[in-house]
């Protein structure tokens, strides 16, 4: 070997060396002394092969509306006429120096979008069911007239019920555009006309993922009078702890402020799956130093990144946040007053509140709020009753500004704020000087025991397994300090806290645990441990050192939190005790801190314009909008399995409010008093309505009221299988909801739609019916006439559709896009024109209200609508329950007792003219989101001459045209704060005059800055700070939810104006959630007779003789090879995994029912059957599958032993529950707004039997 | 002269040597980026270390003997001094030889290919044709010189097929000469014509493209650009754009 060191600089040996030396004379070139190069000159013909391979017609931006959090930014390549591929853009602006950027940002899903363009699954042409649409021309042909041809064909039973039998069996023939939008318009015209505009829902989720594609079709529904359905709460991706606690929807940190953290927990959101593009921030931050904790019953992929895993049972992560909360606040709290924490609480927490105390037996409960007009001398202002109140240091009771009773009162302007000036609350009584040691014992709630004697519990007869199940309800008794008030005992929410959490103090009676190694009283470490299965002391190191990191950061621990643990019955209490978590260590409005929530793509940032556009409010106030949950329920008759006893979720300690009730009775009630929105609304057409009133010469509010009162009209959710009462008309675009979003699919499909299903559950027995609802004794099969589905790609909604009109993708149309991750606006844009003859959304529903237009002329003409509308978050609505009683309904004043009635005029002849056009009542009425008002004269006038005006003399002649899908972009963005300088600093001035503190400063830098279509076009754009949030990016700093709150006393928008560790309203008592609780997984076994989990019993289900069976906990978490839905057909990444359904199982659940890796197995229950191969992984924990959600009924689905059909999607093993908390509403935070508040489509407390199939399969 | 003797010795050699030329042509203009010895180097090495050198080596070998056998008169080598015994002294030595590594090297590789599984799966129907037609030539040839030439009394293909092959490329088939030639060698000849037929559409176009000067290039080539700038050829009228080169 040659030395190397000695050696001469040239190849590998000499006579390489010499063989190179002699080329060197024999070729062109100058080799160089080293022999290792040679330069030339020319011969870079080669060069055309990349040159040509990447040379394009042009490069366009766009992105992908899919409901994901990433919102990332693309470029389309087009070569001759076709988009080739995508790849990621690079021009996000920077968030500035010490901290990584956003870009990157890109998945290999997005990567694989462009595939769908000219892919076999893309709709080309419109398509009409043949059954439907030879039955339709016959009855044209005879009458002549569309509208009465769709009232034929609706009207005759049998011709209805075999086009409606045929959904989902094929079928669809192509029609033209004419005849398709012919038919879709004369459905609508009929259906407003014969049964009311109520009946015409609109399906459209997540508006921030293509905002006017959302809008247009949302404005065209609305201006009918149609109902528009939520989704977040539908979708079980609102937090209802969020509305709770702050008294807003859901405002959380965008992905970059992870990096600001350094303690992060991720409980329940599996970062690197489902927020692709951001996870880098997390694992950037790891290098910084910070901790990273996973809270997970699965090894998830986030695991490897993280240095501590707690594993809990599933569903049970509310255990384990009480016990880290007993850690907090006795390590923290009583035995160290941290000053940090202590100061926090006593500003932007209700903890100093005082709550009165209520006798119950030998002990006490917690009752309501202490308010000013409770006080021996009641206050004298307007609102008293909603002025909370604290105990100032010298033991007097202080009326502090900045609660409900402070907000909207003309008389208190100037004191809505949370500056404290000389009062200084005390968090417990037990620090007043004054204390004389008096103290009672409360009685708290608990469900973590077993349940009792069912004869005794109200559980389903029958079931004595004493111990095996949980749920059950018991109480602790534990001593508070308390103080008079008059003649009422109070307390503080704190002290009330450090009970519920059995943080025990000197001089205290009751059960206290005796250390953190005590499980025998709830709160302690080793009490979890007992539940969740995670170590006692790894959840109290884990409490102490996210508290001790939250001292030491001043606030920086965050709590990363998802669907995971969102989707839930009892979802609320799991994130409350969360929130409080955030809320006790002082993190809540800090950058780097508090929770983080993430689902969907939720923050529409130009909320204020795109909530004019989308709602109509430009022509007419207020939009029917419905809570979603509640419209499926019913509409799909899961009400008539369900009987759920609300009884059965009460507290021990509860008045009886719910006794011989349902959740659907709650429903009802909730509707009638207003709380929770009710379309259909009532029993009759509301047109008619107002024409019986006007010929009866009454107003038609007080005809409602009178009609209500004789019984002549009820609520239509009383009798939702009325055919008077059915919707009759469903418009789903952008959205997949059999494919994705349909809890209970089967009854979808038996009920709504009345094709085959697969429902195998009894209907519920006399004794768990509804008693406030009429029960039919057919239920009634295909409910909706229409079903109409725009998409660009075969879907299982639209395999089941009437009518399916072809969309354009999200390369071929403008739009808009915006998302919490990040804080960034950006555009869509065509790279190509919609091929074939399909349209974007915006088109379509240009065509629809042209079409509307055309066919009322003769059946509708103008009418009036007369609206119920319930009372509403962020106005004086929320005043309308004091103290969240909740009496016997006696008289019904609309706005008060019941909704309001507010009657409407509808020309259904002007319809399109409206819908392209911004209408007047923006700039003479303003515009308000979460009760700011923004005058917005100005930008119409600058609207006028950026769009044009509206020529000729129709009622849009001389407004701004909204004609084309970028005029709609520029009206959102310049109706919003969050784009628009000047409305961000006119809306906080708003604000000021309220608070009477100074916030504008935070946009005044700004006032000039006007993001306009055209810069969204050329890079994405950072959203300015405006008060239609709650955070800032004032200087550039990462936007955090809260911080205004917190930094310039804003209150939040709740009863307090603090953050709510106690709620006080008479339901939510009753379920015995006042405080932040444990609150186990549902036991389906105890409340409906499912199986129980772990068992390996014969189910007796049909073909399961001889097959082992075992009963298992069924979660559908979300997928790494798709975005719901999307991509799990598409075939790039069908290439990356298994493909089409699967459900993932632990080795030792697959070794109990004889299955292997890849089997083929079914999993069914109550509600339905899925046929899907077994994955099986030691990653699963035993007793838990997981069907990842969302694959589609287009791949790999064949037909199932159990049901005979084919099987069916995830979603047909899941089905509604209602929560009565969820339905509460008239109550300073707990009011109603859309996708605000609402009942959640939860789905994770279910379970199913599993079994090994047939390995034949056949389709 | 049978007319099967007119299409084998007449027409068969004009057609493949069309198919050849416009094959190649047509190879070359669309599938330029298919133009590769397709190795499998990367799924398998132990065996091709063996196999590819002997039957490269081999098969130049052969194609050299084939050179001086039949497209050289033998009054051309008379003329330096190799007469009747040298030639056939050579020829059945060093042919042996060549056909001994040639045979051996196939062989290894037809085992490698078909029992090492990823080499196997990337083997495609054309590269089996091939080896048919290739095994086929050297099978028939080897088979001719060993029974004609070692085990017979040695037949003298210089008198009959090398004039006729002379012929064909004078364009004057001289077909009778073909006249009762041993039926081994009628069949390697008419195997040989056909992988000459099949030759552009396989992986034997690598054989115009085999990398000899990698023998004596350096590692590194750098290409600056030549006077014309961009894909498309200067156009009178316009002065080239000047940039000029950084000094290396």
């Amino acid at each position: 070997m040659t030395d190397a060191a000695t050696r001469t600089p040239g190849l590998d040996n000499s006579l390489v060396d010499a063989l190179v030396r002699v080329g060197s004379k024999l070729h062109k070139g100058k080799v160089s002394e080293d022999l290792r190069s040679v330069f030339v000159e020319g011969g870079r013909t080669g060069d055309a092969f990349y040159r040509d391979r990447w040379s394009h017609d042009k490069i366009v931006r766009s992105t992908h509306g899919v409901n994901c959090t990433g919102s990332c930014s693309w470029k389309v390549y087009v070569k001759n006429g076709i988009i080739t591929w995508e790849t990621q853009q690079t021009d996000y602006p920077s968030v500035g120096p010490g901290s990584p950027e956003y870009e990157p940002r890109g998945c290999p899903r997005g990567a694989a979008f462009s595939w769908y363009t000219y892919s076999p699954t893309r709709i080309r042409y419109p398509y009409v069911r043949g059954t439907l649409l030879h039955a339709y021309r016959a009855a044209k042909a005879r009458t002549g007239d569309p509208v009465l041809a769709w009232a034929e064909v609706t009207g005759d039973p049998e011709t209805a019920r075999a086009y409606k039998a045929a959904r989902g069996k094929g079928g669809l023939v192509r029609a033209s555009w004419e005849e398709a939008a012919e038919i879709v318009a004369a459905a609508h015209v009929h259906t407003a006309k014969e049964f009311g505009p109520d009946r015409i829902a609109g399906f459209s989720p997540i508006p921030a993922m293509s905002m006017v594609s959302h809008g247009a079709g949302a404005r065209f529904v609305h201006l009918l009078g149609g109902t528009m359905l939520s989704f977040y709460d539908w979708y079980a991706d609102l937090p209802v702890a969020s509305p709770q606690v702050f008294g807003d929807q859901t405002d959380v940190p965008e992905s970059a402020d992870w990096w600001n953290a350094s303690y992060l927990m991720m409980w329940g959101s599996n970062v690197p799956v489902t927020r692709t593009p951001d996870a880098h921030f997390m694992t950037e931050a790891r290098y910084r130093g910070q901790k990273v904790v996973t809270v997970s019953p699965d090894y998830a992929d986030n695991t490897k990144f993280a240095d501590d895993w707690m594993a809990p049972h599933p569903g049970t992560d509310g255990a384990l946040a009480m016990a880290m909360g007993h850690v907090i606040l006795t390590e923290f709290h009583v035995a160290r007053r941290t000053e940090r924490f202590i100061d926090y609480m006593q500003r932007f927490t209700d903890a100093p509140n005082l709550v009165r105390l209520r006798r119950r037996g030998d002990a006490w409960v917690p009752g309501k709020f202490l308010t000013a007009a409770d006080l021996p001398t009641p206050g004298t202002d307007r609102d008293a009753a909603f002025q909370t109140a604290v105990l100032d240091a010298d033991g007097s009771v202080k009326i502090p500004g900045g609660s409900l009773g402070h907000r909207f009162d003309p008389a208190k302007a100037g004191t809505w704020n949370l500056e404290l000036g000389d009062l200084d609350p005390r968090l417990s009584v037990m620090d007043l000087a004054g204390w004389d040691g008096q103290a009672v014992e409360l009685d708290l709630p608990r469900f973590d025991v077993a349940p009792g004697d069912p004869e005794k519990d109200g559980a389903v007869p029958g079931t004595t397994e004493r111990g095996r199940h949980t749920g059950g309800a018991g109480a602790v008794r534990r001593g508070v300090p308390v103080v008079a008030v008059g003649d009422e005992l109070v307390t503080t929410v704190y002290d009330l806290m450090l009970a519920q959490y059995g943080v025990g103090r000197e001089g205290l009676p009751g059960t206290w645990p005796t250390g953190y190694d005590d499980p025998s009283t709830p709160g302690t470490p080793a009490w979890q441990e007992e539940i969740t299965s995670v170590p006692a002391e790894l959840a109290a190191r884990i409490g102490r050192e996210f508290a001790q990191n939250a001292e030491d950061s001043g606030g920086r621990s965050m709590i990363l939190m998802g669907a995971g643990t969102n989707h839930w019955f009892h979802s609320d209490t799991i994130y409350r005790t969360f929130l409080a978590l955030t809320a006790m260590t002082g993190c809540q409005g800090v950058n780097g801190g508090g929770w983080a929530h993430y689902v969907g793509q939720e923050k529409v940032r130009p909320l204020t314009g795109y909530t004019q556009y989308a709602n109509a409010l430009d022509w007419q106030r207020p939009p029917r909008n419905m809570i979603g949950t509640a419209f499926w329920y019913l509409a799909t008759d899961q009400w008539r399995y369900d009987g759920l006893p609300a009884d059965a979720l009460a507290s021990p300690l509860a008045e009886g409010t719910f006794a011989d009730r349902t959740t659907a009775d709650c429903l009802v009630e909730s509707a009638q008093r207003g709380w929770m929105p009710s379309y259909p609304t009532f029993s009759r057409n509301p047109l008619d309505l107002v024409d019986e009133a006007r010929a009866a010469g009454k107003e038609p509010a007080q005809h409602v009221v009178d009609s209500l009162a004789d019984g002549s009209l009820r609520f239509a959710c009383e009798d939702p299988d009325d055919p008077a009462n059915f919707p009759r008309v469903l418009n789903i675009w952008r959205a997949n909801i059999l494919g994705s979003s349909g809890k209970g699919n089967e009854y979808f499909l038996k009920h709504l739609l009345g094709t085959d299903s697969a429902v195998l559950a009894d209907e519920a027995g006399p004794d768990r019916r509804p008693t406030t609802m009429t029960w039919r004794d057919e239920a009634p099969r295909g409910k909706l006439d229409l079903l109409v589905t725009s998409d660009f790609r075969m879907t299982s909604t639209t395999l089941f559709s009437d009518v399916v009109l072809p969309a354009a993708t999200w390369y071929e149309k403008y739009d808009l896009s915006s998302t919490d991750m990040h804080p960034f606006i950006h555009s869509f844009n065509p790279a190509i024109n919609p091929p074939w003859q399909t349209r974007t959304d915006f088109d379509i529903y240009a065509t629809l209200s042209k079409e509307v237009s055309r066919l009322a002329v003769g059946h509708l003409e103008a009418r009036s609508d007369l609206v119920a509308v319930p009372l509403m978050h962020d106005t004086p609505d929320e005043l309308a329950y004091p103290r969240g009683e909740v009496p016997v309904q006696a008289e019904r004043v609309p706005g008060q007792t019941m909704p309001k009635l507010v009657v409407v005029e509808r020309d259904y002849t002007k319809i399109a003219e409206k819908w392209s056009a911004l209408g007047p009542l923006t700039d003479r009425l303003g515009m308000v989101t979460k009760s700011v008002a923004f005058d917005p004269t100005p930008e119409v006038a600058e609207l006028g001459v950026r769009n044009g005006l509206v020529a000729g003399n129709g009622v849009g002649a001389g407004r701004p045209r909204l004609e084309t899908a970028q005029q709609a972009c520029e009206m959102i963005l310049a109706l919003s704060g969050t784009t628009n300088g000047r409305l961000a600093v006119q809306g906080f001035k708003d604000i000021e005059r309220r608070t009477g503190t100074r916030i504008a400063h935070l946009a005044e830098d700004n006032e000039g800055q006007r993001i306009t279509f055209e810069r969204t076009q050329s890079a994405p754009v950072a959203v300015l700070t405006s008060p239609e949030w709650s955070g800032s990016e004032h200087g550039g700093r990462r936007y955090t939810a809260f911080a205004i709150n917190v930094e310039h006393a804003r209150p939040w928008h709740t009863l307090t104006g603090r953050q709510h560790f106690y709620l006080d309203h008479d339901w939510i008592s009753e379920l015995g959630e006042s405080l932040p609780v444990y609150r186990p997984p549902l036991d389906m076994h105890r409340l409906f007779g499912d199986a129980r989990v772990g068992s390996t019993a014969a189910s007796g289900m049909r073909a399961s003789e001889g097959h082992a069976e075992v009963a298992v906990r069924y979660l559908t978490p979300h997928s790494k090879w798709s975005i719901h839905s999307e991509y799990q057909d598409n075939l790039f990444m069908l290439a990356l995994s298994r493909g089409g359904p699967t459900i993932w199982m632990s080795p030792q659940d697959a070794a109990k029912i004889g299955v292997t890796d890849n089997d083929w197995i079914e999993s069914y229950n109550r509600n339905g059957v899925v046929v899907a191969r077994a994955i099986v992984s030691h990653r699963m924990p035993e007793g838990t599958v997981y069907m990842y959600h969302a694959k589609d009924r287009t791949v790999d689905v064949p037909r199932s032993e159990t049901s005979g059909l084919r099987g069916g999607i995830h979603n047909s093993l899941t089905r509604v529950l209602l929560k009565p908390s969820h339905l509460v509403g008239g109550y300073a935070q707990l009011s109603f707004a859309f996708n605000y508040l609402g009942p959640t489509g939860n789905q994770r407390d279910e379970v199913t039997t599993i079994r090994r199939r047939s390995q034949e399969v056949t389709y | 002269m049978s007319a099967t003797d007119i299409l084998l010795w007449g027409v068969l050699p004009y057609v493949v040597t069309a198919v050849f030329i416009v094959g190649h042509v047509w190879r070359y203009r669309y599938d330029q980026f298919g133009w590769t010895t397709r190795s499998s180097e990367v799924y398998e090495k132990k065996l091709l270390r063996w196999g590819s050198p002997m039957f490269h080596v081999g098969v130049l070998m052969v194609a050299g003997g084939h050179v001086v056998g039949l497209l050289i008169p033998r009054e051309w080598l008379y003329a330096i001094g190799i007469d009747e015994h040298a030639y056939h002294l050579g020829a059945t030595w060093l042919g042996t030889f060549a056909a001994v590594l040639t045979v051996v090297g196939l062989t290894i590789l037809i085992y490698r290919r078909r029992r090492t599984r990823s080499v196997f799966l990337a083997t495609t129907r054309m590269d089996k044709l091939m080896f048919v037609a290739l095994g086929a030539a050297i099978g028939f040839g080897t088979a001719a010189t060993v029974v004609e030439q070692i085990i017979g009394g040695g037949y003298n293909y210089r008198e009959t097929i090398s004039p006729w092959i002379r012929s064909v490329m004078y364009f004057q088939p001289d077909i009778a000469l073909m006249d009762g030639i041993p039926v081994l060698f009628t069949l390697h000849v008419v195997s040989g014509l056909l992988l000459i037929a099949l030759w552009p559409f396989t992986r034997l176009v690598h054989v115009w493209s085999a990398p000899v000067g990698y023998l004596v290039r350096p590692y590194i080539v750098y290409r600056s650009r030549d006077a014309q700038q961009g894909m498309r050829e200067g156009r009178p009228g316009w002065d080239p754009v000047e940039t000029r080169s950084r000094k290396r």
